[in-house]
């Protein structure tokens, strides 16, 4: 039986295919497991997965290969995701290929009772759904939001942009938002890997008459007769089945006759389908386009994919302290980087960017934004830096407000970066970031680019697993705190080495952090070698 | 040899694994004594807790030894 398994951190693709069984199954069963929306009672948002990856790769297989001499199948797929997962969104998908349905059914139902039984995945824990708005508490915009809490906002808040189709050259970065499978078989022939003479692959003769020289280019389907060769380029397509490639180097050629003086046992050919299958997805919803996944649409002929559009994206800053970077500041005064770090942060994200200073003065920013093109309703996404706190001269959350936006929290409960606002107006959503450097990175991180990922079709970044490669001694704080940290590889393990930090004015150590570690509220200290959940942020974003 | 410990397991012994020193193999019960010196808080959980070595569940002949890895099975629920 073809076996194919798969433990992920990404959504399941909508649409799946069974693993090639030559065309022999006439029944394809397909089972999902979806996260309800209701855990021991209580209504939740997700549930969180956790597993034991190595093991629960090795348990599923040979709980299928066992149940299959019971109920012989062709053919199972099965996704695993773990990590945290929506409710409505798939947990487990199982797909079962069988030649009928009698033994497909009976298959997939002993293997979803044994799997609870054996293979070590685990609910870790319910995410509560947030209370309806109108209860006073947990939800009002007022209430302190841990970071899960503010996660699963952004991430139910925050909804896909309808999809573009737009040629492959505008794709690179862009989210895939329909799955993508081969129209044919690739390579679409059997193709020649060598210089040489294709001729019968049981030919027993020694010479061969030459009767026509393939290019690589050149189709010219005909049949070989025994004693019949044809010069063939690589990469060139062979004119019937049933060939072999004979290398240049082995046959001595004498006008249009060869005489092989070494056979090889390899067919020097790639078979037609080699790489993949009719039908065969090519590319699930959802991935953000990697170079690659680029190539292999443009060799499948879908020239015009459908992706998220390009976001169109505000940024305000705020404080008269603020100058441009290329001033020297007065006493009291320092040089704007917010701009320059937004800017560098939303490189990964294809977008438009337009960034403008307000002044102090809650008056004078309104007609500055009310006089000036493009007006806010034009930006998907509307970032303010600064003015996030409660101050006298604070009002990131009354100019949203002003803007149409309603607050759907004005407090996290992370360190650094607490004061940060999360508002949404129909379909746009923005933030007022807190104007610390330190800050500003780590909002961006758990926050905006859980926004950006929503908004373009993508789940979302992820918290990953790491190991401490130095102590990380600190007093215990009452609020969770993302650490910036130093991410490297050491004998096959992610190692995260903390930075030095001091205040969320810090901004010396984030310019060589590339995560944040993950340190829980009142942990009074974390030792070198202890296992940490950690975002990567700067240059590993969307590793 | 590592120990890797998984779900409520985690929160008995506030990690994820530890490194444990082995002078010779161990079956499965020596193990457990082994990490109860540690972990006293497991015992409450061995009813209804499996061990594994190399990614396969033990048995009562597997031997525990340097550089296995064993890992704490509490049960699983997936799916």
């Amino acid at each position: 039986m073809e076996i194919e398994i798969e433990l992920t951190h990404l959504p399941v693709a909508e649409k799946i295919f069974p693993p090639p069984t030559a065309g022999a199954h006439g029944a394809w069963l397909e089972f999902r497991g979806v996260v309800r929306g209701e855990e021991a009672g209580q209504p939740i948002a997700a549930l969180e997965y956790e597993a034991y990856p190595e093991m629960a790769g090795r348990e599923i297989r040979r709980l299928l290969e066992t149940l299959a001499i019971e109920h012989p199948c062709l053919a199972a797929r099965v996704i695993h995701r773990i990590g945290t997962i929506p409710v409505g969104e798939t947990a487990i998908y199982v797909g079962v290929a069988g030649q009928h349905r009698a033994e497909a059914l009976a298959l997939l139902t002993e293997f979803m009772n044994r799997l609870k039984q054996d293979v070590p995945v685990w609910k870790r824990r319910a995410v509560p759904a947030a209370a309806p708005r109108q209860s006073a508490g947990a939800t009002s915009p007022e209430a302190l939001r841990f970071l899960d809490e503010a996660i699963t906002e952004i991430q139910t808040r925050c909804q896909p942009l309808p999809p573009v189709r737009v040629p492959l050259e505008a794709a690179p970065g862009r989210v895939l938002r329909e799955a993508v499978c081969a129209p044919e078989d690739l390579p679409a022939h059997d193709r020649s890997t060598r210089d040489g003479y294709a001729l019968l692959a049981d030919d027993p003769a020694k010479t061969f008459q030459v009767v026509d020289t393939l290019h690589a280019a050149d189709w010219k389907p005909r049949p070989l007769k025994s004693g019949e060769a044809m010069r063939v380029a690589t990469g060139a397509a062979l004119p019937c089945d049933g060939l072999r490639v004979v290398m240049q180097e082995d046959v001595e050629r004498n006008g249009a006759t060869i005489k092989i003086i070494r056979r090889e046992a390899a067919l020097n050919l790639r078979r037609r389908g080699e790489d993949v299958r009719a039908g065969e997805l090519l590319v699930p919803a959802g991935r953000r386009l990697t170079a690659g996944q680029l190539a292999l649409l443009a060799t499948a002929g879908c020239t015009r994919p459908l992706v998220n559009p390009r976001l169109r994206i505000g940024h305000f800053t705020t404080g008269d302290e603020i100058i441009p970077p290329d001033q020297v500041p007065q006493p009291g005064q320092v040089r704007d980087s917010n701009s320059c770090l937004i800017c560098g942060l939303l490189q990964p994200f294809p977008c438009d960017l337009v960034q403008s200073h307000l002044p102090e003065n809650f008056a004078a920013a309104k007609q500055l934004i009310a006089t000036r093109e493009p007006q806010p309703a034009a930006f998907d996404l509307l970032l303010v830096s600064g003015g996030a706190s409660v101050g006298e001269k604070d009002f990131t959350r009354p100019l949203l407000e002003w803007l149409g936006f309603e607050t759907i929290f004005a407090q996290v409960a992370v360190r650094p970066g607490k004061p940060l606002i999360f508002g949404v107006n129909g379909h746009r959503v923005a933030f007022g970031l807190p104007g610390n450097p330190l800050s500003h990175f780590v909002c961006f991180h758990f926050a905006v680019a859980t926004a950006l990922a929503r908004l373009a079709g993508e789940s979302g970044p992820q918290f990953l697993r790491g190991r401490l490669a130095a102590p990380l001694n600190e007093a215990a704080n009452p609020r969770e705190t993302l650490w910036p940290a130093q991410l490297t590889m050491a004998d096959g393990e992610l190692r995260l080495h903390p930075l030095p930090w001091a205040s969320a004015g810090s901004v010396t150590c984030f310019a060589e952090a590339n995560a944040l570690l993950r340190v829980p509220a009142d942990c009074p200290a974390l030792a070198a070698g202890a296992g940490v959940d950690f975002l990567p942020a700067g240059g590993m974003l969307g590793a | 040899m590592r120990v890797l410990f998984f779900a409520q397991l985690k929160d008995v012994t506030g990690c994820d694994a530890i490194e444990l020193e082995l002078s010779s193999p161990l079956n499965g019960e020596q193990l457990w004594a082994r990490l109860a010196e540690q972990f006293p808080g497991l015992l409450a959980h061995r009813g209804n807790v499996r061990l594994a070595r190399n990614w396969e569940y033990a048995d009562a002949r597997t031997q525990f030894a340097h550089p296995d890895e064993a890992a704490l099975i509490p049960p699983v629920s997936g799916g």
